[in-house]
């Protein structure tokens, strides 16, 4: 069998000189192949370029690459670059991807199965990610499904192939991106930016929560035969939302496209606006139009925050605040077993003057985010607070003190104020207050 | 816990169909028996770009040509399920007859409604015997058959290369030429891998290739690597 490096026992890192000794082959893509190579008492992937994509511009990128630190942990960024006596082309080094993250290729093909609430949290560590990335002046060129991964387990994202990386508005257009990716503009040959990443990641997270595209509706569903200029047309020259609230000539085909109205009516308003705004008028309007990565950070926060269990099946559903209001307290139906909903009890707190909700499960836990207040990074890995049953009364909840400051309890209508120590936990009362510091809760029913 | 409703991703069919040259010559030096395990071993390559093609449903079978074409794998099989059965050499070189028998099942009428452009890989160490140009005419009579990436295999300095050209009909893709065993093995595995995840889900593409000379008609594809510079033993067929 034929591989690049084939018959290349050992690479050479560039900048430490140091010997990796190339071992099986993990991939292949359209631009190389990637090895596990081990050496300096560690194992890491090589990516080998195919001598045709080996280009002195990709070199040239990679070298400004090595250099920068990665944006955040879960990059799995270049570390340096290697090469091979007698042989043409070039590679990098970057570290491995554990096994525990799964592709979106398996989550499409519905090989994983995580619940809403993973895929929200991976969502939302996507949209920091790319913020990051995008924060130091860099664009990423080429979201899309092969190069994220996620642990289907808790949401813990990574993202591969960097080394499509270039500064922002600066890039020589090396890779315009995966078609159903690229932004219109690109499609029609602009280079990718940091504009066209903020719509390949809108695309990204609505195949995540919709397991189907936004433009793939009766206009796709009329093509025979898929091929290039076709797809040149619907994501280029004609993209139009599915959902378009001003024209419905797009809208998915029953019996073929169910996937997309399956999921759309089971979000909340404020997610569905934000996916139509980015594909109507962001469609049009790389700059202004385009949802950026802080909104979809917020919006996934508080989508995650709304989820609650059907009592009848169990099935995870979310808070409508709209639904609330316009159907009652009741009016909300399981989008599973189509029994009325009923709410949990809820803690509602304000943060930077913003007010939050969050539903009070048996297993919510709360974060940094939550109780600290202004702007805390997300760590869904170390939470504060969780929600627990009394070890005498299993009628009775309570909120746990996870953290290492006390918290005050403050029963409806009292002035008696409890100290809550870490370890303890504080009763969940309708009305009942919670200062966890600067940000105060109250429990609703 | 509830399962998240909803089915997998829509995805559409793509048919990859193997032309393989079963002629007299094909038996000299080995050449056949390249090819079938050129094929096998391509096949869990192909299995691998399928498990990461979410728009694709991949579907393989196989023509013979030599005295006369004939589907040697003929009812499409899923590419998970696909093993192949190995092709002996004997007669003449009818690839316009084989060109015509995969038109046959590119008719609008036998092919699904909607469908990703299907992958016809030509491989063969000659030239056509009969009617190539009728057969040609028939295939690109059908829409399927036009829009079809097409990419050829020679095997040896034999095959007729600007026979290959036209049944490619697209100056950004060339035929490929096999010197060796090993070269075969490259070029099958390229165009299992690398022109079936063109075909089902175009890659991400250089510039220049994407959009040279307005919109792009073809479908962008990476050219095969170059197997490394054989031994002499392998220049023996």
């Amino acid at each position: 069998m034929q591989y690049i490096l084939t018959n290349v026992a050992t690479v050479t890192g560039e900048s430490s000189g140091e010997s990796y000794r190339v071992g099986r082959l993990l991939g292949g893509g359209g631009q190389g192949e990637v090895y596990i190579a081990s050496g300096g008492g560690q194992e890491l992937a090589l990516k080998w370029y195919f001598p045709e994509s080996a280009t002195p511009a990709q070199r040239h990128a990679l070298e400004k690459l090595v250099e920068l630190p990665p944006p955040s942990p879960r990059f799995l960024w270049p570390s340096e670059l290697a090469t091979a006596g007698g042989v043409r082309s070039f590679g990098y080094l970057m570290p491995l991807r554990p096994e525990r993250f799964k592709s979106l290729f398996d989550l499409m093909k519905r090989r994983i199965e995580p619940t809403f609430r993973t895929l929200l949290t991976a969502g939302l560590a996507l949209a920091d990610s790319y913020w990051q990335l995008h924060a130091k002046g860099l664009c990423y060129c080429d979201i899309s499904f092969g190069n994220v991964f996620f642990d289907p387990a808790n949401g813990d994202v990574l993202i591969c192939d960097n080394d499509n990386v270039s500064i922002d508005r600066k890039s020589d257009g090396r890779v315009p991106g995966t078609p159903r990716f690229m932004a219109p503009e690109v499609v029609l040959g602009e280079p990718p930016s940091s504009d066209s990443d903020r719509f390949s990641l809108a695309v990204l997270l609505f195949y995540m929560l919709h397991v189907h595209h936004p433009l793939e509706g009766a206009k796709e569903h009329a093509i025979h035969c898929l091929d290039m200029p076709a797809l040149r047309k619907l994501f280029g020259e004609e993209p139009i939302f599915i959902f378009d609230p001003e024209n419905a000539a797009n809208r998915p085909v029953a019996g073929d496209q169910d996937n997309a109205e399956i999921y759309w009516k089971i979000y909340p308003r404020s997610l569905r606006e934000l996916f139509t705004r980015v594909f109507t008028r962001g469609l049009r309007d790389p700059r202004d139009g385009r949802v950026r990565e802080t909104e979809w950070r917020d919006e996934l926060v508080r989508v995650r925050d709304g989820i609650f269990y059907c009592a009848n099946c169990r099935g995870e559903n979310f808070y409508q605040p709209e639904a609330l209001a316009s159907l009652g307290p009741h009016g909300q139906l399981c989008w599973s077993c189509g029994k009325a909903l009923r709410l949990p009890l809820r803690l509602r707190y304000e943060d930077n003057k913003v007010s939050n909700v969050v539903m009070l499960n048996h297993d919510t836990r709360l974060f940094a985010h939550h109780l600290v207040g202004g702007r805390q990074r997300f760590d869904f890995g170390a939470p504060l607070a969780e929600v627990t049953r009394h070890p005498a009364d299993a009628s009775r909840w309570g909120l746990k003190n996870l953290s290492t400051v006390p918290w005050y309890f403050t029963p409806r209508e009292s002035d008696t104020t409890v100290e809550v120590l870490p370890g303890r936990a504080a009763s969940l009362l309708d009305g009942a207050r919670i200062a966890f510091g600067p940000v105060v809760g109250e429990v609703r029913a | 816990m509830v399962s998240r409703p909803g089915g997998e991703m829509a995805s559409r069919p793509l048919h990859f169909i193997f032309l393989c040259d079963g002629s007299g010559s094909m038996s000299i030096g080995g050449k056949i028996e390249a090819l079938n395990a050129a094929i096998r071993e391509a096949i869990p390559k192909m299995q691998e770009v399928a498990k990461e093609n979410v728009h694709a449903q991949i579907w393989v079978r196989a023509i013979k040509f030599a005295d006369r074409a004939e589907w040697h794998i003929g009812a499409p099989v899923k590419v998970e399920d696909f093993s192949w059965t190995d092709l002996t050499a004997d007669g003449l070189t009818a690839l316009g007859s084989a060109l015509e028998l995969a038109a046959e099942q590119l008719r609008v009428a036998v092919m699904p409604e909607r469908g990703l452009p299907p992958v016809l890989v030509l491989i063969t160490d000659g030239e056509p015997t009969d009617d190539f140009r009728k057969g040609l005419r028939r295939l690109f009579a059908e829409p399927w058959g036009k829009r079809a990436v097409r990419v050829a295999i020679a095997i040896g300095e034999e095959a007729r290369m600007s026979v290959l050209e036209d049944f490619i009909a697209d100056p950004e893709i060339k035929p490929l030429l096999a010197k060796n065993a090993d070269q075969l093995h490259g070029y099958i595995r390229w165009a299992s891998t690398v022109v079936l995840r063109a075909a089902s889900s175009p890659p991400s593409v250089p510039r220049k290739e994407a959009s040279a000379g307005g919109p792009a008609t073809h479908l962008p594809i990476v050219a095969p690597v170059t197997p490394a510079a054989p031994s002499a033993a392998d220049e023996v067929w």
